[in-house]
């Protein structure tokens, strides 16, 4: 089968759904609507007037969020299914990273409920609860009453061996910043090993935007947590994901041995930014948070070019799925800066 | 219905300021005008002109409006349409009224949403322990049966309400809680401070689950019509100041309509000018308007269209309601220019041909009328009704598609596939099958695809021909003679199709050799090559030329290569391009044929059924393949021919649509 007989029908597809997001400009007109009532009508004459029927229903943004998630699944799921093949295989696998951040949030809701005896009540069923990806026990977990049972309902998962590092205590007294890094880098670990079922070319473009994925979270990680955190060497080492070009770099390797106070931020990103996009070096939230914009930049920037190459790849489904979750994002942003009363020009200095 | 575009007329009229306001509601009301900006008088005269900045900020009318509509939306309430607009009732906008309503409003309903949230948050909860319960997952909850020996019951659900945890009497001594176990170490110091005492009775605990399960029902149920009344009360808040609202909606697009108009015009210290296109059988009644408006005190003056150049005369065609489907096609393709003819009843006769060639089934055509007539029968009892996979437009289109199916049908004697009444015209299965009685006028598919080249033909020579009127009209009479799609482009064509079926008679063994073929030809040929030679001419006498003659004899050689290649290429392309008309004709038959045959194998009712599903994957597969390629048939190789499509449409301003808004 030709990379067109396996990506002509569901690139004309994607392309065509993209041409219709772009001409309803959903984003642009959320955050024209002065209140959240008008924001929610702005929503019903588009693709995303289910939204709009859940808040009529419950009057709440968090179950607008869960229906946003559920239209995130049945994308992955609907393209996977037009795919066929090993092709569609990967793009299912994709799902795992949406389970993964599932799973981080119901961990983080027990952690309240357990560990910080909170009641979690509501918040509980806004959950997603079926299956994802593998077989999560999600109703367990989130009525585990020890870490042992928050184990037991991953089981047969390959969080299942991951999960036992940790123990009730080291998460009571560490907190679950760890975890959810280890979890992280099981997702990268897995979308790598599943590149390994597609053709050359689709493997080669997905390990690529996995690396420059992967390049920029370790960017991320050296400056928010080596540079403004100040972590220690070893800490830090441990929080980075082990593949891509900065994880390579001899300039990385300098940046985590500098002494922490030592370590500039704006010295390591010149590396690795283009002139252009030079940053200070103030130890400010600010310049971390426009860092992190930056590079959020760049990243979408990768992955829009990607729409003008080569339309027979991988590359294009992945893309697809990067300019949705980046949509479903904003969404859920302006929502929120909506029920909050924040205006336009804040909303949009923080969605970006 | 007009065959060719309507003519225009150019109105420019000054009227006195204070009347200008009469005036502009006078052409509101009227909605014919298609505006301009006034560009045409001397330059000196234009430096007196001066322009006013809006009163109104159109942005915030705009914005206004869309907040009116939002709340109706939220509302479920219709949106009131241009149609019920009154410019009597057209007021200065109260902007900052308008807001504190909208806000106050708002505000109301936030409110409310945010009593509707924590209803369902309520509900959620309950909804948890009720599953739970349900499926008997009794490892996450957990029920306990006792007595409260420090303070009352009531007191202790109070504090456990932020846990969703319920305490339900059993008599006067024991009740029972319910609640989630993970958050038992919250609850069990709450209960030991209300000197709780456990009790383990079973007779108690089976009362217990019973109560609890009556509880949750009740809550259940309590939260839902809570929540459905929160709704409730959100419609009912927007309703009760619908009239408002609609009042304010009608206000802030009239004063848009009207800014629109008058950021066309143009001023002087006593004085409004503007100016603006008319169809040429409503400028009796604009004029009156205006003059009537203004008291009599205006000047109006009209220019003919032909005194300007023709590709900036807006183009309005009217057709009749009949035709709307049609008319859409066309607008979908573009605006005809100004003067040339009408397309819309050539696309009908020749759409519904094309269809009726490729789907002609009485029975299957019957099927597509009744969708076409209950569709639009229910787009018309429900006006506001959202629009769905079959549009106002398709509803109204299947209509006539299910017409030309039923007689094309008839034409070849097939009603569901079957033979029930003998064929008008040939039986198009038998012909496709091959056992067509040796009488029939065609019996096989050899004549079948004879019939859709003819057919080709006759469609490419109406275009040739409604270009040549286009191009008469337009009074550009050297195109029309001497261009691949003028005279001589025809003659060519008809001298190719002599040839093709001269060829086809000899059984493919050679061409006609009628003498005067070559000829023709090299006439043609020659006639074609001087058209820019010839076009050069006639410009230098009208002093219009742009090009030297060096250009034009540069240029010429390889326009004329060009244009022969389109000549053999392309007409022959665009011919053979009709055969689809038989493909997809043949493709219905031979469905059909084996859909009958699987119901003689099968037999029974399973045959019916399989002859029934056979019909309708036939009627919505196929119906939509003919639908698709009789419209490409029309704009790839009819339109092409003649439509150019650099017209600019007219939109006049007003309140309601006139019938020359179809373009």
């Amino acid at each position: 089968m030709s990379s067109v007989d396996t990506y002509g029908f569901v690139n004309a597809k994607m392309r065509a759904r993209l041409g219709k997001a772009r001409e309803e400009a959903v984003t642009e007109a959320l955050l024209r609507a002065p209140t959240l009532v008008d924001a929610i009508a702005a929503l019903r004459p588009t693709r995303y007037a289910a939204l709009a029927r859940s808040y009529d229903q419950s009057g709440d943004i968090q179950s607008i969020e869960l229906v946003l998630l559920k239209m995130e699944i049945a994308l992955y799921r609907e393209i996977a299914q037009y795919l066929d093949g090993v092709e569609g295989r990967f793009v299912a696998e994709l799902l795992g990273k949406i389970e993964i951040d599932n799973l981080k949030n119901s961990i983080r809701l027990w952690y309240s409920s357990i560990i910080h005896r909170r009641p979690i009540r509501h918040r509980s069923e806004y959950l997603f609860k079926e299956v994802i990806l593998h077989p999560v026990d999600w109703t367990a977990l989130i009525n585990a009453l020890s870490w042992d049972g928050v184990v037991e309902a991953t089981a047969n998962t390959p969080y299942h061996p991951i999960l036992p590092e940790y123990t009730e205590e080291s998460l009571r007294e560490e907190g679950l910043f760890q975890l959810e890094s280890r979890l992280d880098r099981v997702w990268y670990e897995e979308i790598r090993k599943a590149t390994a079922w597609l053709k050359k070319t689709d493997r080669q473009k997905a390990l690529e935007l996995l690396d420059q994925e992967i390049d920029l979270k370790n960017l991320l990680i050296l400056v928010r947590y080596g540079w403004y955190h100040r972590l220690e060497a070893k800490e830090l080492l441990s929080l980075l994901l082990p593949w891509g070009e900065v994880f390579k770099s001899k300039e990385v390797n300098r940046y985590i041995e500098t002494p922490k106070e030592n370590r500039s931020a704006s010295e390591l990103l010149s590396q690795f930014l283009p002139d252009e996009q030079r940053v200070g070096d103030h130890s400010a939230v600010e310049e971390v948070l426009r860092i992190e914009e930056l590079l959020a930049q760049n990243q979408k920037r990768a992955y829009r070019r990607l729409l003008g190459g080569d339309p027979f790849t991988i590359g294009v489904a992945l893309a697809y799925f990067f300019l949705n979750k980046e949509e479903f994002r904003r969404i859920k942003a302006i929502l929120n800066g909506k029920y909050y009363g924040f205006d336009e020009g804040y909303i949009r200095g923080v969605i970006g | 219905m007009n065959l060719f575009t309507k003519p225009m007329r150019l109105l420019t009229a000054v009227v006195l300021q204070q009347r200008s306001d009469q005036v502009v509601k006078a052409l509101l009301q009227l909605g014919v005008l298609d505006f301009i900006h006034i560009s045409r008088l001397e330059a000196d005269q234009l430096a007196k002109l001066s322009s006013k900045p809006s009163t109104t900020n159109r942005v915030v009318l705009e914005d206004l409006r869309g907040r009116v509509e939002a709340l109706l939306k939220q509302g479920h309430l219709a949106l009131p349409g241009e149609s019920t607009l009154d410019v009597s009732l057209l007021a200065e906008p109260q902007v900052d009224a308008y807001r504190a309503v909208l806000d106050e409003l708002t505000q109301t309903l936030l409110a409310l949403k945010e009593r509707q949230k924590v209803a369902n948050q309520a509900l959620l909860g309950v909804e948890e322990m009720r599953r739970y319960l349900a499926e008997s997952k009794w490892q996450y909850l957990d029920l306990r049966v006792g007595s409260v020996k420090e303070g009352k019951s009531e007191q202790l659900e109070e504090k456990l309400s932020p846990y969703g945890a319920f305490v339900e009497p059993i008599d006067e001594e024991f009740v029972t809680v319910l609640s989630l176990r993970r958050d038992l170490a919250q609850i069990d110091p709450l209960l030991d401070k209300f000197g709780w005492t456990e009790e383990s009775d079973p007779l108690l605990q089976k009362q217990a689950v019973v109560l609890v399960r009556t509880r949750l029902e009740t809550e259940h149920q309590k939260l839902i019509d809570k929540r459905g009344e929160i709704e409730q009360s959100v419609k009912r808040a927007i309703a009760e100041r619908k009239e408002e609202l609609h009042a304010i909606w009608s206000n802030l697009r009239l004063n848009e309509l009207s800014d629109q108009i008058k950021s066309y015009f143009s001023y002087t210290r006593n004085t409004t000018l503007f100016s603006g296109w008319v169809p040429a059988d409503q400028a009796e009644s604009v004029r009156n308007a205006i003059v009537e408006a203004s008291g009599g005190q205006c000047v109006v003056e009209w220019t003919e269209a032909t005194e300007v150049p023709r590709e900036s005369v807006p183009v309005a065609v009217t057709s009749p309601k009949v035709l709307e489907p049609f008319q859409n096609m066309v607008n979908n393709y573009a605006t005809p220019e100004y003067g040339t003819v009408n397309p819309t009843i050539f696309v009908m006769i020749a759409y519904l041909s094309m269809f009726g060639l490729m789907f002609g089934d009485v029975g299957q055509g019957l099927v597509l009328l009744l969708v076409g007539l209950f569709g639009s029968r229910s787009y018309r009892r429900n006006p506001e009704k959202k629009e769905g996979l079959l549009t106002r437009n398709v509803t109204n289109l299947l209509v006539y598609l299910g017409l030309s199916s039923m007689l094309f049908g008839a034409l070849f004697g097939s009603y569901f596939g079957l033979p029930l009444l003998p064929p008008l015209w040939f039986n198009f299965e038998a012909a496709v099958e091959g056992h067509a009685p040796a009488t029939a006028l065609v019996r096989d598919v050899y004549g079948i695809l004879g019939i859709t080249i003819r057919f080709g033909i006759i469609i490419i020579y109406t275009g040739l021909v409604l270009n040549w009127v286009n191009l008469f009209r337009k009074k550009s009479f050297v195109p029309m003679l001497l261009d691949k799609n003028g005279v001589v482009g025809g003659v060519l064509f008809g001298t190719g199709i002599y040839m093709a079926f001269g060829f086809v008679g000899s059984s493919y063994r050679s061409f006609p050799s009628d003498p005067w073929i070559i000829p023709t030809l090299v006439i043609c040929l020659i006639l074609l090559f001087a058209k820019p030679y010839v076009q050069h001419f006639v410009d230098l006498k009208q002093g219009r030329a742009d090009k030297t003659f060096g250009q034009v004899a540069a240029g010429s050689i390889m326009e004329f290569l060009v244009d022969v290649l389109e000549i053999f290429t392309g007409y022959l392309s665009n011919t053979l391009s009709f055969m689809r008309v038989a493909g997809l004709g043949i493709a219905h038959a031979s469905l059909m044929g084996t859909f009958k045959y699987l119901q003689s194998m099968v037999g029974g009712v399973a045959g019916v059924l399989i002859f029934i599903a056979g019909n309708l994957l036939v009627i919505v597969l196929e119906g939509l393949s003919a639908g698709i390629q009789s419209l490409r048939l029309n704009y790839y190789e009819f339109f092409s021919r003649y439509f150019t499509g650099r017209g600019i449409a007219y939109r006049p301003v007003g309140l309601k649509r006139s019938s020359s808004d179809n373009r």
